[in-house]
Parts: structure tokens; sequence; C-alpha cells
């Protein structure tokens, strides 16, 4: 009997296939459901191709590209979710990080578990539920917004949905609502981070505020704290379901984030080929956006290798 | 500097008194060691002085100020942690500048640092980054930077025992000059009693959260007021026998020993203080040599047993001595110590005592 304990499976295979062989089934799942529809996304973007029109697609090299370019439209929408993105991460995380500093500083209050967990409760929420409770909340007629607004400042009750120029600040806060809970659970991760025999080490030192900040609370805090806005960028990058749900882009296009667009695209006028270009276009952003984020946060790293 | 003086301070966690009703005086410009086995509550106390724990009870003063319920930062202690704390990314020179930036004018600043890094000779790594530094020199940075800013107290919390062995040494002889080149109120807490003894001009002994003995290293040493003390200072610790009614056993080997004894009694002594010999002399007492191990420092480590007593003893590297082997025992009448057996306390000194 040798003194090998492997089972006959193992003993039977050389290692580097039996290694082979336990990674397998995740790429596989990777590949049907990741790469085989991107490959097939971006073949579909050099085509013509309407489903409604029975024509087998039709190759047309990079018109569906040009024509996305030369639209006045898609910038404008590419435009507007630039700036939904910016307006919404960036309150969330300037909220996110002053209540999770407030979170942090309070580890004696009372409820403060309970807090936390309903702190939790927005994000777990699907987008479109929430989007279809807040178009109730703000609805002219039986939302309790207006109503409030109504009793409170003497004006009649305002159609936030319904008028241009306050429908996409009313999407963005109803985003921040949802969304803040989020940057505060990673404020507080990232401040956990911190070593707290550090933080004690700065109060005796008799470090300011700022320089604690500075010195002792970012250099730790900073990686969890980038991570937690990236993703956010990301996600709100494809903010879809809340405002499908409360404008459906409109009114007019005072709302029409980017995935709007491609939506209808694809599935209103079934042109397949532009949505496809479309898509592939959005994802060319959020990359570009993600590796922005990415850099900076690499960059002091970069700083001390090369010293 | 200031000397810190403790009344009747206490920290409880839950039903567990972690600090009980301590009352004491470190003294100005002086190091203070405390000293305790772990988890007797020397690392609560000094959190409490330093401000970052906050106690059930009783008062802490620096000086003429009551500080019980000052923040860490208005308290103006300086402390170094157990593992090194260095701020990242600044150079060792800008940590221990960090704290005094916007107080001092930039040449005083200057030469303050440049000074206090010669103290603790970082001067040659003054411009690296501090996290690049092994764990010795950082934990000489945070010295650095806590001695710098002049603190009104100094608290240091087990500053070797997260260094690696051989760089302990390099470090401990920095705390020496440190602690001799420039007068500090500093206040060293280690389980480490020969830590204790090279730096201390007190010693204040830990257990249970009380304080047990206080005292200057050498004073403590020879006249331990308890068991535990005399057993927890000295390497190996106090030997101790129980002696029954005069004339049994055990009494034989005390017989040269001044007082004349209220039996029971317990008597304690050092193993350094036994002499071993080869040939009997007056006084002596036959022994046999149990086990002989050699020191650290090449000594001979006796345990040794007389009649039914068994006790150890520190000797003489030149001596070689085997197992079995029959020795001839002595010790000296003024290294003994009596201790009361039923409270284990030192007996108050009785007419006729050596001391």
């Amino acid at each position: 009997m040798p003194p090998s304990v492997a089972p006959w499976w193992r003993r039977r295979l050389p290692p580097p296939l039996f290694a082979w062989l336990l990674v397998v089934p995740v790429l596989a799942f990777f590949a049907i459901w990741n790469i085989v529809p991107l490959l097939w996304m971006i073949g579909l973007s050099f085509y013509r191709y309407i489903l409604t029109f029975g024509v087998n697609p039709v190759y047309v090299g990079l018109q569906n590209f040009s024509q996305i370019l030369q639209d006045y439209n898609v910038w404008a929408h590419i435009g507007l979710t630039v700036l939904f993105v910016i307006g919404a991460v960036g309150v969330e995380t300037l909220l996110g990080v002053l209540l999770g500093f407030a979170f942090w500083g309070q580890t004696t209050l009372p409820g403060r578990r309970l807090a936390l967990t309903l702190l939790f409760s927005p994000m777990v929420l699907a987008p479109v539920a929430v989007g279809t409770f807040f178009r109730l909340i703000y609805d002219p007629m039986y939302g309790i917004l207006p109503y409030y607004i109504h009793q409170f400042f003497g004006v009649p009750a305002p159609n936030l949905l319904g008028n241009g120029s306050t429908a996409f600040l009313s999407v963005l806060a109803t985003d921040v609502w949802m969304w803040t809970p989020f940057m505060i659970l990673m404020t507080i991760a990232a401040l956990g981070a911190v070593p707290r025999a550090m933080l004690e080490a700065s109060a005796v030192d008799r470090l300011s505020i700022p320089r604690r900040l500075r010195y002792v609370i970012w250099p730790h805090a900073k990686f969890i704290l980038v991570l937690g806005v990236l993703l956010r960028t990301i996600d709100a990058f494809k903010t879809f379901g809340l405002v499908s749900a409360m404008t459906a882009g409109g009114p007019g296009n005072a709302t029409q984030l980017i995935s709007l667009t491609l939506y209808r695209e694809a599935f209103d006028s079934f042109s397949m080929g532009s949505a496809s270009a479309l898509a592939l276009f959005a994802l060319f952003i959020a990359i570009a956006f993600t590796s922005i984020y990415l850099f900076v946060l690499n960059y002091q790293k970069r700083e001390v290798a090369a010293e | 500097m200031a000397g810190v003086r403790l009344l009747g301070l206490t920290k409880r966690f839950g039903a567990v008194a972690a600090v009980d009703n301590l009352n004491v005086e470190f003294p100005d410009a002086q190091v203070t060691c405390l000293l305790g086995p772990s988890g007797c509550g020397k690392t609560t106390l000094l959190r409490m002085i330093a401000g970052l724990e906050q106690p059930s009870g009783g008062q802490i003063f620096f000086d003429h100020d009551e500080v019980g319920e000052w923040s860490a930062s208005r308290r103006n202690v300086g402390m170094v942690f157990q593992s090194p704390v260095v701020y990242p990314g600044l150079t060792v020179y800008d940590n221990v500048a960090l704290p005094l930036r916007g107080t001092l004018p930039e040449a005083e600043l200057r030469q303050r640092v440049g000074e206090v890094l010669e103290l603790v000779e970082l001067q040659a790594v003054a411009e690296r980054k501090a996290d690049s530094l092994g764990n010795a020199e950082r934990q000489k940075v945070s010295v650095a930077r806590a001695v710098a800013r002049r603190p009104r107290v100094l608290l240091f919390d087990e500053p070797v025992t997260n260094i690696a062995a051989g760089e302990r040494v390099t470090l401990k002889r920095a705390f020496k000059r440190l602690t001799t080149e420039v007068r500090l109120t500093l206040v060293y807490v280690t389980h480490d009693q020969t830590e204790a003894m090279t730096l201390a001009d007190y010693i204040a002994v830990m257990r249970d959260g009380k304080l047990v003995q206080y005292g200057p290293p050498r004073s403590v040493y020879r006249a331990p007021r308890d068991r535990f003390v005399g057993w927890f200072l000295g390497n190996p610790g106090m030997n101790f026998v129980e002696i029954g009614a005069p004339g049994e056993d055990g009494g034989s080997l005390f017989s040269g020993a001044g007082p004349q004894l209220k039996a029971p009694a317990m008597v304690g002594f050092r193993p350094e203080y036994v002499e071993v010999l080869s040939d009997p002399e007056p006084a002596s007492i036959e022994a046999r040599v149990m086990r002989a191990p050699i020191t650290v420092g090449g000594q001979h480590l006796l345990t040794l047993k007389a009649g039914d007593t068994t006790f150890k003893a520190k000797t003489d590297y030149r001596q070689t001595y085997a197992t079995g082997q029959t020795v001839y025992v002595k010790i000296p009448a003024d290294q003994l110590r009596w201790f009361d057996p039923a409270r284990e306390e030192l007996s108050p000194p009785v007419p006729g005592d050596a001391e």
C-alpha cells in the first residue's frame, strides 16, 4: 500500500489536468454567459439587423457606429447620463461619508445595530419597485410630497415628474435615497480598516482633525472608499429600472438615460445591429470611467514603487 | 514633565476589576516600570493615564491638574504602543516632525527633530519612508515622535514585545540611552523583569489589578513584600520553604539564621545567594543534585534536595556538577527573608533579624 492518501481519481490524473478540471466549470459558465454574448454583440454591431423586417443581417461595416457618433440625440442622452452619474454618485458619496463618520463615532449609541440593519433596506429593493413607489409619492394628485409642498409653501401641488425642469432632479433624489446607505456602509467599512492603535496614536500626538484625516485615515480608508465609488459609478451608469418605472425617459427627453435609449432601440425598434453598437459604445464609456478610478487609486502606489 | 498621582483609580469591565482602587505616585522625571504578569491590568492602567480608557472611578493627577476628564489630546502625553505606529507615506523625519508642525518655528523644529533622531540613532534613515523600515526602527520612530513633543508624561506600553528577539537589544539600548540622557517622567509597562530592572528608577509590581509593591528595583528585589513578588522577580524566582515546629525537617537548613522563630514560618531565599560547596563547612548541610542545567548566562541552575526540601541554586560557571552528586550548601543568614505562612506576606522584622 503506497503512503499516498489521494483518492484514485487524483492519482490517475496528472496534476495540471486535475487543476484544469477544477477550473473548467467556472470557465464554461463564464464563456457561455459572458464571452459568447459579448462577441455576438460585437459581431452584430457591424450588421444591419432588424428583427421585425424578417431579413437576414446585412453587413454594413462601421455604419452603425458612425450613425451613433453623428446622432445628436445619442450624445445628449450620454451627456445626461454622465450628469446623472456625477450628480448621484457625488451626492451619495458626500452624504454617505458624512453619515458614515457620524455612525462610526457613535459606537455606544443605543439602537445602532438596528439602524445599520435598516440602512440595508433600500438597497435590497428592486429598482422598479422603488421607482413605482416614488412615482406614487411624487404624484401630483395623490402623492404625499406634492401635498406637503402645497401645505408648507402655499403653492399649488407641483407635478414633479411631469415637469421637464424638476423630473431629472426628482429621479436623481430617488437614486440618492436608494444608494446613500450603500456609501454609508462603505464608509464604515473603510474606517474600520484604519488600525485602532493608529487612531489612538494620532489623538495622543495631538494631530489636528484635518491631519488625522490626511495622514491616518485616508491612507487606510481610501481603497474601500474608492471601491465603493467605483461600484456606484458603474451601477449608476446603467440605471434603468428606476427611471423606467418613474418617467420612462420623459417628459420629453428630460430623463432619457442612455440605458433607456438602448432599450428603445433594441426592444421598441428591434434594431439589433445599432443597439449592439450603442451597447458597445456604452461599455467603452464604463470601462473608461473604471480605468480613471483605478489609475487614481494606484497613483501613489506607483510613486512609491518608482522611488 | 510632571509627576503622576493616582487616587483610588478603578476600572471595571463588567464584574471584573481590571484595575482595583489603585493609589500611587509616579515621581517627576523618573522612570517607573509597571511590572506584572499578563492580564494584571498594567496596560489598562497605562491607557487610563493616557486618556484612551475611561476610568470607572478614582482620580488621575498630573502635578496639580486633575486630568481624569481630559481627552487624550489635551493631556499632552506621549505614548509608544506595543506594535509600532508610524504615519504611512511620510519619511522618518516628517513622522517625528508632524505633531510639531505649526507649534514651533521651522529652525527650532529642525533642531529638535535632529536631536531626537540622533538620540535614537535614526539620523542615517531620516529621509527614508518610515513604513519601509523594519519593526525595531519603526518603533524607534514612534519613540522619537513621542519624545520630540516634550510631553508632560511619556507612556510606553510593552514597546519591545512585538519586536524580533535579535532587534530587541538595539531598542533596549536606545531606551537606556534615552532614560539616562533625558530626564523624563516615563511609565513603562512590561512583563519582562530584566527590562524593568535595567531601566527603572522605581518598580511597581501589579497583580490582579492591585499594586503589590512599589519601590526602587533593588529594594523590591531584596525585600519582596509577599511571596508573589519574590517568585515573580528574579530568574528563577525566590525559593520558599515552609518550616514546621523547631527541630522538624527543613529547619536544619536555616539553623545558622539569627531569628528565634515562632514556628511555623516560611522562609524565602534567592537561588543566586545559595553557596554550593564541595566540602562541608560549619553551618553547611548536605544536599543532593537533582538536576543541573546551564542557564543563558552560562551559570549552573541546580535543583537541590536536602532532606525533603527541594530548592534551586544558581552557581558559578567554573564548577561542574553531575546529577546525583552530593554537595554542601550554606545560605547567608542576611539573605533569608521570613514570611508569614498564612498570609504569605513578609513578616515584620523581629529583634535580632539581620536586616
